[in-house]
């Protein structure tokens, strides 16, 4: 076995930890490994290239997830950030919604192995279509490179986000506008979103993702 | 004013809520969908919902139990038939375009001799095959949008088609490399080049297959057009690859190929 050694408890069954000297996020679970990644004794390593949340969590840019939240995420691809946020909210649920059939299907294995997550398989650019399954919610997360993934964003706040709710988007420049300089695009997106919501926090995801934006807001 | 919900239909009249129960959940879930003008419901669906259930529980239960069998049916649906339903509408293209060729010819010959009543009636034949045509057409183009997004926004639609049509279906087509992809519908001339090449004589190796048809190597002189089909395959190569495995839209790779003939034009 590798040093591995537990540093400290970011949220609930999160944690900051240290592999041969190199600091990882892990996740305390139950589970087995989702995406190839690895499980040393009940925790599971988050790993940041592959999810934008580990990411920002490693970047030292905290939130504090209640482990009894409901979450709607848009854009759960094959499940990697979600196995992890169904290890945070324990005693909570998870609406994944996803548009393309082939990851989902990988999430779909993940979906039957964990009670607390509801699939959807619907575009998330049209939420009146899963109006009547999904509840007011918590917390909206959304990680969709699209070109109108603001829009999609402030449409399903609007419908499901509770008031005080929190929601947090990953903001991929290149997608919004590939010619134009990411900073500009990200001025841009940043504005859109505080005509509507209160900013809490804003920060890059490098090394990690390049040209990448999280935005932290509350309803 | 009224919602349908997953577990039936909810109607609210000034402060009264009332719940229709649906008998059967995977109707009403598959119908849950809401005009978007009565939209945003002004209370959570599962206060509402939860009179029908023991407890709380029960009611994520039921619904997780419900979506995760809907959408495992769907996914299955939509994954099976639409790679080979677009290459069966290529091929039903292929012989409208074969049939309105013959009929088109015969219909000039025919009015050469003689005009009659007959010429008038095959006209207007002719004309709705063209326009059952142009909706086969609009038909591939809508759904390579939708299975291969970076292919289609790298190649257009046509292209696209041809090129799974060649490889046999997305997933083929995805495992191939870019060397392959290259030289897909030019298999006669590459194996004559090959048994040429076996024979010790001299050989014209193709550089290019369906993806001729693609503007930035027809419009370009004949000498750099191996160039840029080598570079062009490469980049199909990742857009199906992204296609497949992934379900994220990469825009940027149709300029990187732009830039590519540019500059290979300007040479």
């Amino acid at each position: 076995m590798d040093k591995f050694k537990i540093i400290r408890k970011i949220m609930h069954n999160v944690y900051l930890a240290k592999i041969d000297n190199t600091s990882i996020i892990v996740t305390k679970s139950k589970y087995s490994s989702h995406y190839g990644e690895r499980k040393i004794l009940e925790y599971r390593e988050w790993v940041a290239s592959r999810s934008k949340l580990a990411a920002m969590l490693l970047n030292g840019h905290y939130i504090n997830i209640n482990p009894s939240w409901r979450i709607l995420y848009l854009g759960a691809a094959s499940g990697t950030t979600v196995s992890h946020l169904s290890d945070i909210v324990e005693h909570g649920y998870i609406y994944a919604i996803e548009i393309s059939p082939k990851p989902f299907l990988k999430f779909l294995s993940l979906a039957k192995e964990r009670p607390n997550i509801i699939p959807i398989l619907e575009d998330a650019s049209k939420p009146w279509k899963y109006s009547g399954i999904v509840e007011k919610v918590d917390f909206v997360y959304q990680d969709i490179a699209q070109k109108n993934q603001i829009e999609i964003f402030l449409e399903n706040v609007k419908l499901f986000l509770k008031r005080g709710g929190q929601g947090l988007i990953m903001v991929k420049a290149r997608s919004i506008d590939s010619t134009e300089e990411p900073q500009k695009v990200f001025r841009q997106v940043i504005k859109e979103l505080e005509s509507k919501l209160n900013i809490l926090k804003h920060g890059d995801l490098e090394p990690y993702h390049k040209d990448h934006i999280f935005v932290h807001v509350q309803n | 004013m009224r919602w349908k919900t997953w577990f039936g239909v909810i109607e609210k009249t000034n402060d009264e809520v009332k719940l229709v129960k649906s008998r059967d959940f995977v109707e009403s879930f598959l119908n849950s969908s809401n005009d978007p003008n009565t939209l945003p419901i002004p209370f959570s669906i599962k206060d509402v919902g939860l009179s029908l259930f023991k407890n709380e529980k029960e009611y994520y239960a039921t619904l997780r139990d419900l979506a995760i069998k809907l959408t495992e049916e769907k996914i299955k649906q939509e994954l099976s038939k639409d790679d080979k339903y677009v290459i069966m509408l290529l091929k039903t293209l292929d012989a409208l375009n074969e049939v309105i060729n013959v009929l088109s010819e015969k219909l000039r010959d025919l009015k050469n001799i003689k005009i009659t009543d007959i010429c008038s009636e095959l006209d207007s034949r002719i004309n709705d095959l063209t326009k059952l045509r142009k909706n086969v057409e609009l038909e591939i183009k809508k759904i390579m949008e939708r299975i291969a997004p970076n292919l289609t926004n790298i190649v257009g639609a046509s292209i696209a088609a041809r090129l799974l049509e060649k490889a046999g279906s997305l997933e083929k087509l995805a495992k191939m490399p870019a060397s392959t992809i290259q030289l897909l519908g030019a298999e006669k001339s590459l194996y004559k080049a090959i048994s040429r090449i076996k024979k010790g004589k001299p050989a014209k190796i193709p550089k290019h297959g369906v993806i001729f048809q693609h503007p930035f190597i027809r419009f370009l002189p004949k000498r750099k057009r191996g160039k840029m089909a080598r570079f062009l395959a490469s980049k199909i190569a990742i857009a199906v690859k992204l296609d497949y495995f992934s379900c994220e839209k990469r825009l940027d790779l149709f300029k990187v190929i732009k830039n590519k003939y540019e500059s290979l034009r300007r040479l």
